[in-house]
């Protein structure tokens, strides 16, 4: 009888963790989005398929549509390299500054959207810094050289890259010094054991971290609505409009199944790739990588232009938000700074209005439960699904938890609004909608994609024997969970809380439909503030709330990240410190991964 | 490295974050049951209007909270909400969006104390009533037309006459309630009940025209901010919003004022059907529209009431430059009806 039983029907925490997805999965991921499909297809009690004529019909959708593949196809590549590149440059290779070149590379982890497009269009676009000096010297060069296909992707890749910064390096932690060592006292020469011995360990992150880039070009909203010019148009915005407008939602849905099916092609190829290889160094015993010195002067001074080469193609833009924060509506919008053009006043209508504290609070404590659930929830499904590798189980769980990447986001809430404005038996006949609670819910269900897909990525690069001795050695699964796994991929896990805490902060569509009228979180607050269709044009007070943002998620990845809450607490109880002043953390950021 | 004991530090201090959630948030009134406040969903309470209502209608007795959001998010809202409703009173919306509502059944008759002040005729004379009216217009740079002068007269010279070719800005985001009128403006003239939703072919021609002939709004840079540095010298906006962006960029502009007229946008007022404080909404709506507030709200924020009683004591230079366009006879229930199907057809056939 119990050999029919697959294997991980054997193991009770197995079972508990599958029992507790399945519920979550039918309640919050696959009931809501069936209820918006049906609402959609189901006209006049038949099957529409309205939809695919009119999209197939109409060249704007299709050349929409191809450039938004184009553009995903290119940063698949482009992010890689670049991600690559800043990763060994701040990691691997013992360059001068690493920690400035961490920190200024790390820029593009707290900001984003459409000020982060501003920032580069100080630089690069029509009254720009570089267009300024390129068109002085070569005054052939156009004013709005900066547009198309080239500066989307240009744009695109630097913002991009901060995923392969926070989980490249993790894995990179978990290359061993001796390999790496010997591999070079065989006589491999650097460029062979980079690509031979340091490329494969990194590459179920490197896969990881691609589908997040490939996603992030079909969904391109902001760049290419900005820079994309006439010619390069994406498909993102036309999804909005369409999700918006009742009438419309079966466009946004029949779109949204178009990029579904490109979304799982390339996971298909990434899951066989991955399937594939041995991604966990064989060191019995593995001692810390320490940074390579580069051994050909010509290779050492190379690297070292391109990475502070780079460095100020990071920084300048959001250096110039910064500054640009400190001035008025008319120097933002011509890119030019005066000696009056300066004025605290955007600082102060966005920090001393009385009501303006609580939509900080409410985002923060919405961010940080979702972030925590989402993370403790997903450590014990991940567990579960590398565990079975090869069940038909852990197939179906992993697609269906991928389910909110492929649904528009405004679709998949709107889903939850419609399904739980009526009580329904899933949640115990409650109603959920006006609650505090479905915003959470939302929230969290919207962070699965990406935690799943990137702790899956940390889980795989874990040796297995070391599961083996101590299973051998008699510890529970519990406890070989608790004590053998999860100190492995804490860094990974750590550094996905601090991005989703941070990205959920100002968060507008998710809480537009679903925020209760006594807990409106920021995002709210803030597009009020500024939308265009105030009376007056509050588009200084955009950069002054994302200087803000910056802020809060500069210190949030220092707490979790660089460390910092472990040192706050030592310096809170001293005796403490005292005790373990042996074995202080590490202050250089690069070396925390 | 990150270790156990760095994360684990990290939970009291997001724990310490959550606790600061624990306390009241600053609205919630006295927190023994909501049934005291009235939430109310507004697109009219940005730029300070809605801390000075919640201040004027605490003296009135009414504990106020507003959900925030753009027209379309507060449809949208609604009609996902229709089951449980959250509202107890909508206002701030134009016609369309209320149409719209009345024919999903979200709201409910109710009519008002001052219903005999104002023209029932701006609304439905049933479940949503008028507060105040603004132009849409078209406007340009008094530094390329001084006064107007050599400005096209009427919208459909933009795209007619060579010159103002890629001088006047067209949306790119067909979503606002700004935009949304003045398509209805233009397409309203080419009604055409054989046509594509409602559309003569002529008129699917000219609106293609129009977006093919003018320059691409800049997502993120004001009409004004273009206007400012010359990359456009025309384009769409409301009256308010004309004076305050005028003082911000330090440039005049002119407002045309075409022989057909130009749309009004007409901000109404009504109550959620199914609200839990039926009593209080009515009451709010009767103080809300009432002539004295809608006077004092006109002081306050430039605007034209539609209650007659209340112009008097109004903002008369906001009530003199809104009655200086003529309104453009718009039925305002076709549109409702075809704008939907308008915006979808301009997404997918009309903007190249």
């Amino acid at each position: 009888m119990i050999r029919r039983l697959p294997a991980w029907a054997r193991s009770p925490m197995a079972v508990i963790t599958l029992a507790v997805t399945a519920w979550f999965s039918l309640a919050f991921l696959v009931l809501p989005n069936l209820q918006l499909l049906a609402e959609v297809f189901l006209a006049d009690g038949g099957l529409s398929t309205r939809a695919w004529g009119r999209l197939l019909g109409s060249e704007r959708a299709m050349s929409s549509l191809r450039n938004s593949v184009l553009l995903a196809l290119t940063l698949s590549v482009t992010v890689n390299v670049v991600g690559v590149f800043v990763v060994l440059a701040t990691r691997y290779f013992a360059l001068r500054g690493r920690r400035i070149l961490w920190l200024g590379y790390a820029t593009s982890l707290i900001y984003g959207g459409i000020v982060m497009v501003a920032g580069y269009d100080f630089v690069y676009g029509s009254s720009g810094i570089l267009t300024r000096l390129l068109t002085t010297v070569l005054p052939f060069v156009p004013e709005d050289w900066f547009v198309g296909y080239p500066a989307v992707v240009f744009v695109m890749t630097f913002a991009s890259t901060g995923n392969h910064l926070l989980f490249l390096n993790a894995s990179m932690a978990r290359i061993d010094q001796q390999t790496v060592e010997s591999a070079r006292q065989m006589g491999a020469s650097q460029w062979t054991v980079l690509r031979r011995v340091v490329l494969p360990t990194l590459l179920p992150t490197i896969f990881a971290v691609t589908v997040l880039t490939f996603l992030g070009g079909l969904g391109a909203l902001a760049v290419p609505e900005v820079l994309g010019g006439r010619d390069f148009q994406t498909i993102a915005p036309m999804m909005l409009t369409f999700a918006n407008t009742p009438s419309s939602r079966d466009l946004a849905a029949a779109l949204a199944i178009i990029l579904a099916l490109f979304t799982i092609a390339m996971l298909l190829i990434l899951n066989r790739l991955e399937r594939g290889g041995t991604y966990f160094s064989v060191a019995k015993v593995s001692t810390q990588l320490t940074p390579q010195k580069i051994g050909n002067p010509v290779a050492n001074a190379v690297m070292h232009v391109i990475a502070y080469a780079l460095l100020v193609v990071y920084v300048l833009p959001p250096a110039l938000i910064v500054l640009f924060s400190f001035t008025d509506a008319r120097s933002i919008s011509t890119g030019t700074l005066r000696a009056d053009s300066f004025t605290l006043e955007n600082y102060a209508t966005a920090l001393l209005e009385p009501t303006a504290r609580w939509p900080f609070v409410v985002s923060i404590s919405y961010s940080a439960v979702a972030a925590l659930v989402v993370i403790l929830g997903l450590l014990f499904v991940v567990r579960l699904v590398t565990r079975f590798p090869r069940s038909r189980m852990s197939t179906i769980v992993e697609y269906v938890l991928h389910i909110p990447w492929v649904m528009p986001g405004t679709m998949m809430v709107l889903g939850l609004l419609l399904l739980f404005s009526t009580p329904q038996g899933v949640v115990g006949g409650r109603v959920l909608s006006g609650t505090v609670g479905i915003l959470a819910v939302a929230y969290v269900v919207g962070k699965i994609p990406f935690t799943f897909r990137l702790l899956k990525a940390a889980f795989l690069g874990i040796n297995r024997n070391v599961e083996e001795a101590a299973s051998l050695l008699g510890a529970s699964q519990l406890y070989t969970f608790r004590r053998v796994i999860l100190p492995l991929v804490l860094p990974t896990a750590a550094a996905i809380t601090a991005l989703n805490f941070n990205s959920m902060l100002d968060d507008y569509d998710t809480a537009v439909f679903l925020a209760h009228p006594f807990y409106q979180p920021l995002g709210i607050f803030i597009r009020n503030a500024t939308s265009g269709e105030t009376n007056a044009d509050a588009s200084a007070l955009v950069f002054v709330y994302s200087v803000i943002l910056m802020v809060i998620a500069t210190i949030t990845l220092w707490l979790i990240y660089g460390g910092g809450a472990a040192r706050i607490l030592r310096l809170l109880s001293p005796r403490r410190a005292r005790r373990r002043s042996g074995d202080a953390l590490p202050l250089d950021p690069a070396d925390q991964a | 490295m990150i270790t156990r004991r760095s994360l684990l530090a990290s939970v009291p201090a997001v724990a310490g974050l959550g606790a600061l959630a624990a306390c009241t948030p600053p609205q919630s009134g006295s927190g023994d049951g909501d049934s005291e406040t009235l939430t109310i969903y507004s697109n009219s309470v940005s730029d300070g209007r809605g801390e000075w209502l919640q201040e004027k209608a605490a003296e009135a007795g009414f504990t106020l909270q507003f959900v925030d959001l753009g027209g379309g998010d507060i449809q949208n809202r609604l009609l996902a909400e229709a089951a449980n409703p959250i509202a107890d009173v909508v206002f701030g919306l134009n016609n369309v969006y209320f149409e719209k509502l009345r024919a999903a059944e979200v709201l409910e008759a109710y009519s008002p104390s001052w219903s005999g002040e104002v023209d029932a005729s701006l609304g439905d004379g049933e479940q949503f009533w008028p507060i105040v009216r603004e132009p849409i217009m078209l406007i340009t740079n008094d530094e390329v037309f001084p006064g107007g002068e050599g400005a096209p007269a009427d919208w459909p010279e933009l795209w007619t006459v060579p010159e103002f070719e890629g001088r006047y800005e067209v949306p790119t985001a067909l979503g606002g309630a700004t935009t949304q009128m003045v398509l209805s403006g233009i397409l309203a003239r080419f009604r055409d009940d054989a046509g594509e939703h409602g559309i003569s072919a002529d008129g699917w021609a000219q609106i293609g025209e129009f977006f093919a002939k003018g320059s691409p709004a800049v997502e993120g840079t004001d009409l004004f901010a273009r206007m400012a540095e010359g990359e456009v010298d025309m384009g769409q906006m409301w009256l308010a919003g004309k004076f305050s962006r005028e003082e911000e960029y330090g440039i005049t502009t002119t407002a045309i004022s075409p022989e057909i007229g130009v749309p009004y946008a007409v901000q109404h007022v009504a109550k959620v059907a199914g609200t839990k404080n039926a009593e209080a909404a009515e009451a709010f709506i009767d103080w809300f529209g009432g002539a004295e507030l809608q006077a004092a709200w006109s002081n306050e924020f430039f605007t034209a009431p539609t209650n007659e009683v209340a112009l008097q004591d109004a903002d008369q230079d906001a009530v003199e430059l809104t009655d200086s366009f003529t309104p453009q006879d718009i039925d305002w229930t076709f549109v409702a009806e075809n704008l939907d199907g308008w915006i979808e057809k301009i997404e997918l056939d009309v903007l190249g």
